[in-house]
């Protein structure tokens, strides 16, 4: 008799258990996409395929570690089924470590090959490009005005540690080799370029008059424009014989051994979906589709009409990790 | 005696198993180099002299802000306790808010004034802009947002400590001197572990502290072990660059040891009301300086994000959009604010009556815990709980109940041990005497005793693990956010309306139960 308030409790304790390991319908996924844009999208596909939607949110990347570090951290008993990612480099850095598991989907028939993994371990949906963002009267019409006297102490980037700005980076170390892309950075400290936290808070910076311009992505700029502030959009190196501009498109990867994989593909192929990318156009996150002849608001230019770098993610990811050292010296400097 | 020793046993295994055994586990794996056993992880650290020029500017912060928040929270403390002042609950409510808001949040709020297109700028033209803009970026401005967060912690245990003092020591020195005498050789002496506590404290938070820096663009230490978190995704060096930070926690609490070792406290023993300082003709001079600080260092940010948040549309969509993540917050953080009352009562009296041989090696864990970052802890949390086995734990709220502990202890521990010195051992041996176990003394002494510090400590408590953000945003599972979460996850591209909505509503829902409380008692 004794035992008799323990055994209640463990009965208890195994049942509310069991009950929390019951099939459910739902699907859990992690999101590096800014929640302002990604939390409807999320909602709208719960109202139409009534699977409910778990999320876990990040931050930007250079305020809290987040999603990446939890998918990493959890991979011996994952919790997420989905990941959708800003950017392609974190999904080949997942894929690196074993975490994703390939998919094809459907819905990504139309979707060009340049922006999915030939192994189907992450697509690419609904871009955002690397653009200036500027203040003032004169405005920069290539990245290598960060270098030119012009821009001297006026011009800021976000830390190249984080996010889309280590993918361009690891994007021009790609095109132009070491050497040219060292003297290119060791230049534009020598021109006081300063660094800040996030392309959100060059964008800040850049509204504020702190700095001319900014090299930031085309959902900040469009949001501080739509925000009624004077600031406007370059798109850079857009003439002819120029690199073009970073085209960044949203990933989307299935997690190996996740709890709902069957719910997980369903989200993926929704995300995939042309509807879901001129939703994400007509937001404000105004994101470039990737189907083409999808609509889209007049300041959001379409895919065909951008003059684009011309890179391979995988091997962006890779110099990435070569260049990191490099590149966490440089902004000590 | 057996009943109380395996009680503080379980209360110290508890914490090894909740707090220590992830850092642990985390600390091991980082010794360990494609799966060989190497020092790499160390040896990288310190290769480069950028890297001591990092924790030199780490060091130089936080000793600057701790002697800051020191020298002006002993004076506000002192003058919200002890004196006459008109309207002192609201102004010393009023200081708490700073610590209410994430930090980063704060140093927004700044720029929006002080930047070179401010507020300051727009009033008073643009060279007073470019002025205020340089002084807000770089050491100054990272130190005046860090003083001005940190500063209610130490006003806050200087407030506690006074009301605590013995009237009868105060009374006696009253005899022959005056006031001020009397403070300064009576009162702040007998109080120095509490202000002790409260330096170390802010020592501790301002030194781990990464945002602030980062955003007002001066380079700290904690950047490093971020780095390796954010950057390069590698857990084990980033473990190693948090190493220093904890050792030189350690090293701090050894000086605090050594310093406080041959101290003796004479705390109040009476329901006798403390003694309150007269101010006569200075009060309204006081009233003035106190309300100038308050407005330099409260109303501008909080006005700023008001002024940022002015739009009823804007309140409702943050509190539509928020509600289930303030109820969570709320829950959250009560649920965590007890659990460090019951910790820290446990781990205090075992530090204050040295109830075991290694009371001093659970005090250091404890603080040691508090001072590493909240990611080692929440990633040493997932790898430790994340299993088949225990996932009632890791994928239930159960794990921010945790986290909560194994950070946060130490500031429970802490209070309430300065609490408990002030009950004299000869009541405990008394009762024990005439029969009374363990948990009757307990329950019929210590706790009714201590009953302030109790109270001090849940609220602490209930602050930090509120606003807490490494920690939760790490193991939070998916769907259950709380608010500071939320507001840091909406902060990319949100309008700045709904963000600075969001901050007020966590200042106000913050400062509701410390309203009520309060109310309910004087504190």
């Amino acid at each position: 008799m004794r035992f008799r308030p323990f055994l209640i409790l463990i009965v208890t304790m195994v049942a509310i258990y069991s009950c929390t390991r019951q099939v459910k319908n739902e699907v859990v996924v992690y999101v590096s996409t800014d929640q302002v844009f990604s939390e409807p999208v999320l909602r709208d596909f719960e109202k139409e395929t009534g699977i409910m939607v778990k999320a876990v949110y990040d931050t930007e990347e250079t305020k809290s570690t987040g999603a990446m570090n939890r998918l990493i951290a959890e991979r011996n008993n994952p919790q997420a089924d989905v990941y959708w990612a800003n950017e392609p480099i974190r999904a080949v850095v997942l894929k690196q470590k074993g975490i994703s598991t390939p998919y094809f989907s459907q819905n990504a028939e139309g979707i060009p090959s340049l922006f999915k993994d030939s192994q189907g371990y992450w697509t690419g949906f609904s871009a955002r490009a690397r653009v200036f963002v500027v203040s003032s009267e004169d405005a920069p019409s290539s990245i290598l005005d960060y270098m030119k006297e012009k821009w001297k102490d006026k011009a800021v980037i976000a830390n190249p540690l984080f996010g889309t700005t280590t993918s361009f980076f690891s994007v021009l170390f790609t095109l132009w080799g070491d050497e040219k892309s060292k003297e290119f950075m060791k230049k534009m400290k020598e021109n006081g370029v300063k660094i800040s936290t996030s392309n959100g808070e060059s964008t800040t910076l850049v509204v504020n008059k702190e700095f001319a311009f900014s090299l930031v992505d085309s959902d900040d700029s469009t949001n501080a424009i739509r925000d009624g502030k004077a600031v406007r959009q370059i798109y850079p190196d857009q003439e002819e014989g120029g690199i073009g501009c970073l085209i960044l498109p949203n990933a989307v990867v299935l997690i190996k051994g996740g709890p709902n994989p069957e719910n997980g593909k369903r989200l993926i192929d929704y995300l995939l979906s042309p509807e879901t990318e001129r939703k994400l156009a007509f937001a404000d996150s105004a994101q470039i589709p990737l189907h083409r002849g999808i609509e889209t608001p007049p300041d959001v230019k379409k895919i065909e009409e951008i003059k684009a770098m011309r890179i391979d993610y995988e091997d962006v990811a890779k110099k990435l990790q070569q260049i990191q050292p490099y590149i966490k010296e440089w902004t000590g400097e | 005696m057996l009943s109380r020793k395996y009680t503080l046993l379980i209360a110290v295994l508890l914490l090894i198993m909740i707090g220590l055994a992830p850092v642990i586990s985390m600390f091991i794996q980082s010794l360990f180099v494609d799966g060989s056993l190497s020092l790499n992880n160390y040896e990288m650290l310190f290769q480069s002299k950028r890297q001591w020029l990092l924790l030199l500017n780490s060091l130089i912060l936080s000793i600057s802000t701790a002697i800051i928040t020191v020298l002006l929270g002993i004076p506000l403390g002192t003058i919200f306790a002890k004196t006459d002042l008109p309207l002192k609950k609201p102004l010393s409510i009023l200081f708490i808010i700073p610590l209410i808001i994430p930090p980063y949040i704060l140093s927004i709020a700044w720029f929006y004034c002080l930047g070179r297109d401010g507020y300051i700028a727009r009033i008073f033209g643009k060279s007073i802009g470019n002025l205020t803009s340089s002084f807000l970026f770089g050491f100054s401005g990272t130190l005046f947002v860090m003083v001005s967060t940190l500063l209610p912690v130490v006003m806050v245990l200087t407030m506690t400590y006074l009301r605590m003092i013995n009237p009868r020591l105060e009374e006696a020195a009253k005899l022959s001197a005056r006031w001020s005498f009397v403070l300064r050789r009576i009162s702040i002496p007998i109080i120095k572990p509490g202000i002790f506590l409260a330096g170390l404290i802010v020592f501790i938070l301002s030194i781990g502290e990464f945002g602030v820096p980062s955003s007002l663009r001066f380079d700290v230490f904690p950047v490093e072990s971020f780095i390796q978190f954010s950057a390069f995704y590698n857990f084990n060096a980033a473990t190693a660059a948090a190493i220093p930070i904890g050792l030189i926690t350690l090293i701090v609490l050894i000086v605090e040891r050594l310093f406080l070792r041959e101290k003796t406290f004479q705390f109040k023993l009476t329901k006798e009301p403390i003694m309150i300082i007269p101010l006569g003709k200075a009060k309204f001079f006081f009233f003035a300086i106190i309300s100038l600080l308050a407005f330099i260092i409260v109303i501008v940010p909080i006005g700023v994000l008001l002024l940022k948040s002015f739009s009823p549309w804007a309140y409702n969509e943050a509190f539509t959009q928020s509600r289930d993540s303030i109820m969570r917050s709320l829950l959250y953080a009560s649920m965590g604010a007890t659990s460090l009352v019951i910790f820290g009562f446990l781990l205090g009296y075992l530090l204050e009556r040295k109830a075991l041989r290694f009371s001093y090696a659970a005090d250091s864990i404890a603080i040691f815990l508090f001072a590493l970052p909240g990611t080692v802890i929440g990633i040493g949390l997932i790898s430790l709980w994340n299993t088949q086995a225990t996932n009632i734990i890791y994928a239930s709220s159960a794990i921010i109940l945790l986290g909560y502990i194994a950070k946060y202890t130490a500031l429970g521990e802490r209070i309430m041990a300065v609490s408990l010195s002030h009950i004299p051992c000869s009541m405990e041996e008394s009762a024990q005497i005439v029969g009374a176990g363990w948990f009757r003394r307990l329950f019929f002494i210590l706790i009714p005793l201590s009953k302030r510090g109790l109270i001090s400590a849940w609220l602490v408590g209930f602050i930090f693990c509120l606003k807490d953000l490494d920690i939760t945003m790490m193991v939070y599972p998916p769907a259950h956010d709380t608010l500071p979460v939320r507001i840091f996850t909406l902060m990319a591209n949100s309008p700045e309306r709904v963000i600075a909505s969001l901050c007020i509503i966590m200042v106000i829902i913050t400062l509701l139960p410390l309203g009520l409380l309060t109310m309910v008692k004087d504190i």
